[in-house]
This record gives structure tokens, sequence and C-alpha cells, in this order.
């Protein structure tokens, strides 16, 4: 999706402002939200590029407005209201009127630090051989993917060159769809005036493409 | 978990058309020679960046070089510490 999300080269954002101390948290709701996130995440109601896919579509002046923490909670609240594990009554009144309905895991507090630590490794067995090698030269196809994407709108329809492989992985844009088919991935360069002519300081941008998002250049 | 400031707008609008502006923003200031790359890390892969040696550490163990290198060292929006900003062993 053309979101507003997908805010690489967008200009007029104003300074990076590092904070000192960097609090993770600005107020406890966040906390809460993030915890509820992950949580919710772990029920495999839905799967991370789902989850990115919510909060990518939330409304762009909406989205631009948010805090990050926001972002995350209202992604939520639109998954759980899409696949019915919440009502907008119940969300309106913070009180349950229909039983629970099931959902495939529970993340009680004791599998939390296990579950972290195993992460989401996304490589797959894939048969068959990858496209491109390294030293490759590929251009990007011209994708508007209206669903999630992981293309980014800066480099589409450009030159570049494969500098690594890295297997099959999971196809982000294919699982958001709820299809898991996988993908060989690589690390494409860009040389930075391929991507932005003279009004750039970046000599090369890498990008990670699926093979999907690449042809012959 | 990353900085705020790593999620933030600013960040990701401008690291990738503006890398050196970014720098500057975090008071690192480079020469005009020294080539920026970026990475951006569209997939699950992670990347981090093995900080250049910082001068005055001929000889030094790989335990003593490791005091050097800082988190941001790492993400690549700061320099590893030279060893007169290295942080003062507990004795």
């Amino acid at each position: 999706m053309n979101g507003v999300h997908d805010m690489g080269g967008m200009q007029n954002f104003g300074p990076v402002v590092p904070e000192a101390g960097e609090p993770r948290f600005h107020a406890a709701w966040e906390r809460r939200a993030f915890a509820l996130t992950l949580a919710m995440g772990g029920a495999r109601v839905w799967n991370l590029d789902q989850s990115r896919a919510a909060r990518e579509s939330l409304p762009p002046a909406q989205y631009l407005a948010s805090s990050y923490y926001q972002i995350w909670l209202d992604g939520l609240i639109k998954l759980m209201l899409e696949r019915g594990l919440i009502t907008r009554e119940e969300l309106a009144e913070g009180r349950m009127h229909e039983p629970p309905v099931p959902i495939p895991n529970v993340v009680t507090a004791d599998k939390v630090t296990a579950a972290l630590a195993r992460g989401s490794p996304t490589e797959r067995p894939l048969a068959g051989a990858a496209r491109f090698r390294v030293g490759d030269a590929v251009r990007t196809r011209v994708l508007n993917t209206p669903t999630h994407t992981r293309l980014p709108r800066y480099c589409r329809g450009k030159r570049g060159t494969v500098t690594m492989t890295h297997g099959a992985h999971v196809f982000a844009d294919a699982n958001a769809r709820g299809q898991g088919e996988p993908q060989w991935l690589y690390t494409v360069r860009f040389e930075g005036s391929e991507l932005w002519g003279s009004d750039t300081s970046a000599a090369a941008v890498h990008v990670d493409c699926w093979e999907p998002y690449l042809e012959a250049g | 978990m990353p900085p705020v400031w790593y999620k933030s707008a600013p960040y990701r609008s401008r690291a990738v058309i503006d890398p050196r502006g970014v720098l500057a923003d975090f008071g690192v200031t480079l020469p005009d020679d020294v080539e920026l790359r970026v990475w951006d890390s569209t997939a699950e892969i992670r990347y981090l960046v093995v900080p250049e040696r910082p001068g005055q550490t001929d000889g030094w163990t790989e335990e003593e070089l490791a005091t050097l290198v800082t988190r941001d060292s790492m993400i690549g929006t700061g320099r590893a510490l030279t060893p007169a900003q290295r942080p003062r062993a507990p004795s």
C-alpha cells in the first residue's frame, strides 16, 4: 500500500531528536499497549505482516498525528474488531458482553520470556534455485500493491546490483494476505544518484528485496 | 527495544535520502570524503555495523577494544569511542 508509513525520502518532518536517558515508554498506557499487542500476536490469530498491514492502513491523517504506541493500539483494536474478538460496544464500555472467542494460543506470563528469546525466524526451505546471484544487475518492478508490501516507494523501477543472497524467507506481501509461500530474498545495492539524483548525501542505499520485486536489469 | 528516535518519522523519512543530515542531528560530522552507505532493512534480516577501530589502540586486546563499542556505533549513527572517551573501568 502506498501509505504514509512508507516515508523514506519524505521531507519536512524536522530533525531527529535523541532523548536523554531514552525512556522506553512515555506513559503507563504505552507499556500496556505494547504488552497487549505482543500477547495478542502470540495468540496466532494474525501474523506479523497482518499486524503491520493493520497499522499501515489506518487513516493517513490519524497515522501521522499519532504516537508510535497509539498506532500500535489502534492497529490492535482494528485487528480484534475485524476478527470478532471484541465488539464496538465492548470496546466503548470496557466490559465483555459476548463469550470469549477461542484462540489458538494463550500467552501466559510464564511463556513470555521463552517466546521472546525464541523470536520468529522467517527462513524457509524452497525447492529450485534462486534466479539471481551476487553481482547480477537487477531492476525493481514498478509495483503499486494495494495491500501490504515491503518494497519502498523510493526504490521502484530502479536499477541496482545484488550484493547478498539470504536464502528463501516468508514473503511479507503474501503473508499479509494469509498466504505463506516463501520467496528468495536478496540485498540489492542502489546508487544514491539512481534513487535521488543529486539531492542526496547517500552514496548508496541497500534494500532487502524478495524475488517477486525484481527483474533482470 | 529500539529507542524512540529510531521509530520516529524524522529518522525513517530522512535516513535513506540524507544520512549526513541525520548524523549531524546526532552531533556526528564526517569529512566529505567519507562515503555514506545506508542499509534499509525491509525484510526480517537485521544488520549491525562493525565500527572503525579508533586510533591510539595499537596492541589493545579484543576485550579492551570492546569497551569502545557503543550501541549507536553498531547502528551506524555514531563512531566508536576514542580511548580518551572510554568510561573508566571500575577499580
